[in-house]
């Protein structure tokens, strides 16, 4: 299939696949699980990025989430106060208004004194941990991962003790869009991701959406796309279970148990991918044993 | 006799041998360690004149208020930048730390797969996606928010000198320069550095 009739095929899904109602949710809502929203790359300010906003909020209704993970690029271009206000206060201010707590990584088009902005979470750090239920969540900065980062980073994950331990940074390890994947941000972050057995993996920077098919073990996924698109960038191979790059879109999860549920749903409704993830049992491997592995893309 | 002048010939070659350890160990003098110390002593000596520019602006905590924190950010940068009104291009990146730097930096980019390479100039090209041209960045230079950051390459920073929490390096295009985190400040700048 050629790039138009791609674009042309993208362009019917998005017409005519069948709009849902925010009250259509594929996620259990099981007592005691953790629920959270997914976004990355949303800080344009722009009207699409409003049009998710209000989505989110529709979906809040049916599906309340306490906690959102956002994947960097948080604000675009310039970072004055009224920028802070129109490309992020505003756009999620129903979500605010209900205290949902906003936990952001670093993007590369983010100041690092957002460390400093409260409702981003960050706590003073550009890099950090937090736990909700039995989810471990380890918060990277991907720009800069220099060796007090690493070695943080392997001191938290080996004494974590959580079920699932969830990684989230800006740059994607994996991925079939065309800037491709952060080889060098890769080829020092996965040995530790594997050695201490972490489950997922979220990242942002390309403005698509993929759930990739696990590599050595890890669920990836991309979720850059809630305000900026690159349309049709995505090269489906056999590294992607499901890809959608025609629309703006956002994840919400839920996990139960051993159970990881997540639907992904464009900006106009329709759900673009759902499913459950079981969490792999990890067999602790040696950092040195992967010095070997083939890189996949 | 015989025995004497075994002895002169061993103590001659005990003193050969002492001597030619002394050399070996003069030769194995590392020629990098002079310019890294010094380089290391220029950067403490800007993060004691920065710390005390931040002491006297206040402590910076986590607020809900994005304009103080960008006046505190603009604040630190003017103080910084009127305290070293003189500074300039290779103040801290000297003409000897840099002959070090280049020589590291070309060796770990050579030892980079063509894969690696690859992506690494569409990290250093994404501004000009956006239409935003190269830049050489200026010492005193506030650095421009509508420039992406490029990520650092994680397998270059274990071989550089290790920079205070103040201060990081930084990339554009082909050129290195350190940055005052909190000033986003251009504190000195080692153009084409990186090849």
């Amino acid at each position: 299939m050629n790039a138009r009739s791609r674009a042309l095929a993208g362009l019917l899904a998005v017409c005519f696949a069948a709009p849902v109602s925010a009250q259509t949710l594929t996620l259990p809502r099981k007592p005691g699980s953790v629920r959270f929203l997914v976004i990355g790359d949303t800080g344009t300010g722009d009207p699409l990025e409003y049009a998710v906003g209000k989505e989110i909020s529709l979906y809040y209704k049916v599906f309340p989430f306490p906690f959102a993970i956002m994947l960097g690029d948080n604000i675009y271009g310039s970072e004055r106060p009224q920028d802070f206000d129109n490309k992020f206060i505003k756009p999620y201010q129903p979500l605010l208004d209900a205290k949902v707590e906003f936990n952001a990584t670093l993007g590369n088009h983010d100041d690092p004194n957002q460390r400093f902005y409260k409702p981003f979470n960050f706590g003073g750090n550009r890099y950090r941990t937090f736990k909700k239920g039995n989810v471990r969540f380890f918060v990277l900065d991907s720009n800069y991962l220099d060796p007090d980062q690493l070695k943080w980073l392997e001191k938290e994950l080996s004494t974590s003790g959580s079920d699932w331990k969830i990684a989230y940074f800006h740059h994607p390890l994996y991925t079939t869009a065309s800037r491709g994947p952060e080889l060098e941000v890769r080829k020092v972050l996965e040995p530790l991701l594997l050695k201490y057995g972490v489950d997922v993996v979220f990242s942002g920077h390309e403005h698509v959406y993929e759930r990739l098919k696990p590599q050595k073990g890890i669920y990836y996924f991309t979720a850059g796309g809630p305000a900026k698109l690159r349309d049709h960038d995505t090269h489906p191979v056999t590294l992607t279970d499901v890809t959608f790059d025609t629309d703006r879109s956002f994840m919400l999860v839920e996990i139960a148990g051993k159970d990881l549920y997540f639907q992904t749903i464009s900006r106009t409704g329709t759900i673009v991918d759902k499913g459950v993830l079981h969490r792999l049992v990890h067999k602790p491997l040696p950092a040195d044993t992967l010095k070997a592995t083939k890189p996949v893309h | 006799m015989a025995g004497h002048a075994g002895a002169r010939c061993g103590s001659t070659a005990l003193l050969l041998a002492a001597a030619l350890v002394g050399c070996a160990k003069r030769e194995r003098v590392d020629p990098t360690a002079a310019p890294i110390a010094d380089f290391n002593q220029r950067v403490d000596q800007y993060v004691k004149l920065r710390n005390h520019l931040a002491d006297s602006l206040g402590k910076i905590d986590e607020t809900k208020s994005q304009a103080e924190i960008a006046a505190r950010s603009t604040a630190l940068a003017n103080a910084i930048s009127a305290a070293r009104a003189s500074a300039k291009q290779g103040d801290i990146f000297t003409v000897e730390v840099a002959a070090v730097f280049a020589t590291l930096i070309k060796e770990e980019f050579r030892r980079r797969a063509d894969s690696i390479k690859e992506t690494r100039v569409e990290q250093e090209q994404e501004h000009r996606t956006d239409g935003l041209p190269d830049f050489l960045p200026k010492v005193n230079q506030i650095y421009p928010t509508n420039y992406p950051l490029v990520t650092f390459p994680p397998t270059l920073l274990p071989l550089l000198p290790k920079l205070p929490e103040s201060v990081e390096y930084r990339l554009m295009g082909h050129h290195l320069f350190l940055r005052d985190i909190e000033a986003n400040l251009v504190v000195d700048v080692m153009p084409n550095a990186v090849p």
